[in-house]
């Protein structure tokens, strides 16, 4: 038997450390060899990457990212089976908690383990389309060496490989269980993977490979890990932030049943108890002073939207250029400008399994067993490492699917792992921390305020021949990744990202960032900068529409000329809804907006009764390039409708000398099921490559809402939650 | 020591009567499927079946429900095919699945006591349940459609 080697080329497919890194599992299972290497037994080892099968014909793939609601455990393992021409009913799918090879890592994260910014799918697409083909291929080969055939003669289809001229078959479970050796298949050139004509598997609205489990209340999150000897944590965290614990009293804590240790921190008091009801009710009977210095102790959320407005309005603040076109500076000062002037408050992300983390460290202090929920599993190794002073491999990684995220678990959230790694390690125990609800809301990392200045110079007709964006609001970027800062340039792409507005032609247009001290703990939320900066930018454009005296829907086809998949989403939302139809006390209102590659245009129905707010229903149309997995993404975008929804109604975190005033949802209330508009979805491909939807639903939703109650009313509004809701 | 009936059968709770039933029910009885969401009765992730009646389990002490039969999500079905959740798989409902114990019990209990709930009753009935996933448009057909086809 011969079988042409082909050569590898990509360190991520095949060699793992200069070893076997992609393989067919299986007792006699497949594995690759190096490049130029000769043909030897299988090995009976534990070999994987992506793909394992084993003899009854079951696969398991493997996923990069992390699963916290949108679908990645289905829709990533769907682009690998694609390629393999799987039996996708044989498909399990497995969650990637450590990469050392750098194997599985988001290419478009810098080949890190990290699930943000709506990129798996994307990063991802091309790179499993190879894993897939690569295994399908090593499948080829060694059915073409078992059956002593070409291998160019040997087919596949629904996990089965087909000799055509003998009429041999196998199933792959068969395969994979021959004893032969196996040959080396190299990288697959894009151009030989499949067109979207022919995806079997992918674009169908195959079942979610995790939901029967989530029927059944079968799902492990890190809340729900348990260990032998492990005790509960509940944290006395400081009123305000970096303050300091002075433990005056510890003896009544410690006379609670079930509390088995008091362990003072440098910014917490930790009681360690039995069960989670008796750690609470030991921290309940602390007798804690703090330092009571911290400078956030000035920090109160009003005065913050003051100081915002003022620098959105003060011409000689030093703002940041983050997107210049067209030629020039223009007259903003000139008569005949039009400003708009639009206020985003603070939002806390209300994920709803609380944060929090079990660690249990080895006995020399210097290893540990992590279980967390994380949107980056690469980001959080490194921090454990660092919280011990030790080194990677010492860590032991569980990444749990999680209970919602929506950016609160980014590289952002490591407090809870942090503090079970140091509890455990001084209490010699594993140890699970948790944030009850009121300490997650009381501790969040909230997406900060922002004021947003527009400034229009228009042409006769009333269109911008000149456009200004400026959003005053501190930096996510600098509180959250400091290491990654660049204090020159002070680009904030959490913040600003979306104010470029690429499709529009404004003339001369620049948006800008005004950057203020932060005055809370920030990271991006559902959205990121698309959220606030769509909103202010659609809201403002309705209202030079109704200036112009030209429809919002005429006047956005002028200005979109230039981009035939913006006018394709904008067409396609005004067919769907039938727009400006609404029946009798309701009116429609429009946004476009994009996140990142993917378009849409947002259609709102609103009617006002008795001072109350209604949206009725809500039409969406997306391009999103191609769709891998149409449910699930549907299943996104009606998440974030809803999430943008709940950002209109209620949505509001307020701080008063540093503290958040909110405490549960009793007083932070996302939106309910009696809120939510009927939602209907429709799917605008133009072929582009897959682009992502975890956050594209958010940022048409507030600016529709506003524009269809502008159309109502005669007036929209400009602040986020909608101030008319308190009316 | 608290005697307790749960999905059928009678345990045993190494508890004080004041436990809370959520964490008795999670941490001394290991049924980690009922949910922590807050605590407050305010967002339903905890939702257990109280003879037969949706109820917060977080708002309940074991000592409260000792006469009681108490279900949770793993009792529901032997082998989750109760028509809700047959009805979630068939609307592809949860998305983190965080909170889909919760609805799926206080559905169960919905339809269990009106098998053919209007719109507005099933909007009534959920509004006690947060989904921050935003699930809410597919929970109201997976109920509709358990109440068709249950
Ligand atoms: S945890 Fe019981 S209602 Fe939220
Ligand atoms: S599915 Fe995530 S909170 Fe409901």
């Amino acid at each position: 038997m011969t079988v042409d080697t082909i050569r590898p080329t990509r360190r991520g497919f095949l060699m793992g450390s200069g070893a076997l890194s992609f393989a067919l599992l299986a007792s006699g299972a497949a594995t690759i060899l190096p490049a130029g290497a000769e043909a030897q037994p299988l090995p009976d080892g534990r070999v994987t990457a992506w793909v394992t099968i084993t003899p009854d014909n079951r696969m398991t793939i493997m996923f990069g990212s992390a699963e916290m609601g949108q679908g990645v455990s289905t829709s990533l393992p769907m682009i690998v089976a694609e390629e393999l021409d799987a039996d996708w009913s044989t498909v399990a799918s497995e969650q990637v908690s450590s990469d050392p090879e750098g194997v599985y890592g988001n290419p478009m994260a810098g080949g890190v383990l990290f699930a943000a910014g709506s990129s798996s799918v994307e990063g991802y697409f091309t790179y499993l389309r190879q894993a897939g083909a690569q295994a399908r291929q090593i499948l080829i080969q060694i059915a073409a060496a078992h059956w002593d055939v070409p291998a160019e003669e040997v087919t596949t289809h629904r996990s089965t490989v087909l000799h055509g001229p003998t009429g041999a078959s196998m199933t792959y479970g068969e395969v994979a269980a021959l004893p032969d050796p196996v040959w080396p298949s190299g990288e697959m050139p894009e151009a030989e993977l499949k067109p979207r004509a022919d995806w079997a598997i992918m674009g169908t609205d195959v079942e979610r490979l995790d939901i029967p489990g989530k029927t059944t209340g079968a799902p492990v999150y890190s809340i729900d890990v348990e260990l032998p000897d492990m005790v509960h944590a509940a944290l006395l965290l400081p009123p305000v932030e970096g303050e300091t614990p002075t433990l005056n009293s510890d003896a009544a804590a410690r006379a609670v049943e079930g509390v088995v240790d008091v362990i003072v921190m440098d910014h917490a008091v930790a009681v360690l108890a039995r069960s989670f009801p008796a750690a609470l009710a030991g921290r309940d009977a602390l007798d804690v002073g703090w330092t009571e210095t911290s400078p956030f102790r000035m920090a109160n959320s009003a005065d913050e939207l003051v100081a915002l407005a003022e620098a959105a309005d003060d011409m000689s603040a030093d703002a940041v250029v983050w997107e210049s076109r067209g030629s020039g500076p223009a007259d903003f000062a000139a008569a005949g400008v039009v400003t708009g002037t639009y206020t985003t408050e603070h939002v806390y992300h209300a994920q709803m399994e609380p944060l929090n983390a079990v660690a249990s460290v080895d006995a020399d202090g210097m290893g540990a067993e992590i279980w967390l929920g994380t949107q980056s599993q690469t980001a959080s190794i490194l921090i454990a490492a660092a919280v011990l002073g030790t080194t990677p491999d010492r860590i032991r990684f569980h990444a749990m699917q999680m209970g919602g995220a929506f950016g609160r678990r980014t590289v952002f959230a490591r407090e809870q792992m942090r503090d079970a790694l140091l509890l455990s390690r001084a209490s010699g125990r594993p140890v699970k921390v948790i944030w009850t609800r009121e300490d997650d809301v009381k501790n969040g990392w909230l997406r900060p305020a922002t004021v947003q200045r527009l400034d229009a110079v228009l042409d006769a007709e009333g269109y911008p021949t000149a456009l200004r964006h400026r959003i005053a609001s501190p930096s996510i970027f600098q509180f959250a990744m400091p290491d990654r800062w660049n204090p020159e340039t002070r680009r904030d792409l959490l913040v600003m990202e979306g104010a470029e507005s690429a499709e529009y032609a404004f003339g001369t247009f620049q948006a800008e960032h005004v950057l203020l001290p932060r005055q809370s703990r920030l990271s991006a939320w559902r959205g990121i900068g698309w959220a606030p900066n769509c909103f202010a930018r659609e809201c403002f454009l309705d209202e030079l529409a109704g200036r112009a005296g030209t429809d919002p829907v005429s006047y956005r086809r002028r200005l979109l000329a230039g981009s035939p998949r913006a006018l394709a989403v904008l067409d396609a939302a005004v067919e769907m809804s039938g727009f400006g139809t609404a029946p009798e006390g309701r009116a429609h209102g429009l946004a476009f907006a994009g996140y990142k590659k993917t378009l849409a245009t947002g259609v709102a129905e609103v009617s006002v009764e008795d001072g109350q707010l209604r949206v009725h229903r809500f039409w969406a149309a997306i391009d999103p390039g191609m769709v891998v997995h149409p449910q699930a993404y549907r299943a996104q975008v009606e998440g974030g409708i809803l999430f943008g929804l709940s950002s209109v109604l209620r949505e509001r975190s307020t701080f008063t000398a540093g503290q958040i005033d909110q405490s549960n949802f009793y007083d932070y209330e996302p939106v309910r099921i009696a809120d939510i508009p009927e939602i209907e979805v429709r799917f605008v491909e133009s072929g582009e490559p897959p682009s992502g939807g975890g956050e594209i639903g958010v940022p048409m939703t507030a600016p529709a809402i506003s524009n269809a109650l502008r159309r109502l009313t005669g007036e929209g509004s400009t602040r986020l939650p909608f101030p008319a809701q308190q009316a | 020591m608290v005697n307790l009936n749960v999905n059928g059968r009678a345990v045993e709770v190494n508890a004080a009567p004041e436990t809370p039933l959520l964490w008795a029910l999670r941490d001394e009885l290991k049924l980690k499927g009922t949910r922590y969401g807050c605590g407050a009765g305010m967002c339903g992730a905890c939702t257990v079946h109280i003879d037969g009646q949706a109820a917060f389990a977080c708002q309940m002490t074991i000592g409260d429900v000792g006469g009681s039969e108490i279900t949770t999500i793993e009792g529901l079905s032997e082998t989750g095919d109760h028509s809700v959740q047959q009805a979630w798989i068939a609307e592809q409902v949860p998305q983190c699945g965080y909170c889909q114990s919760g609805q799926i019990m206080r559905a169960a209990a919905l339809l269990a006591r009106n098998p053919r709930p209007s719109r507005q009753e099933i909007v009534d009935e959920m509004s006690a349940n947060l989904c921050r996933c935003g699930t809410y448009p597919r929970i109201i057909r997976a109920i509709e459609r358990a109440a068709q086809e249950g």
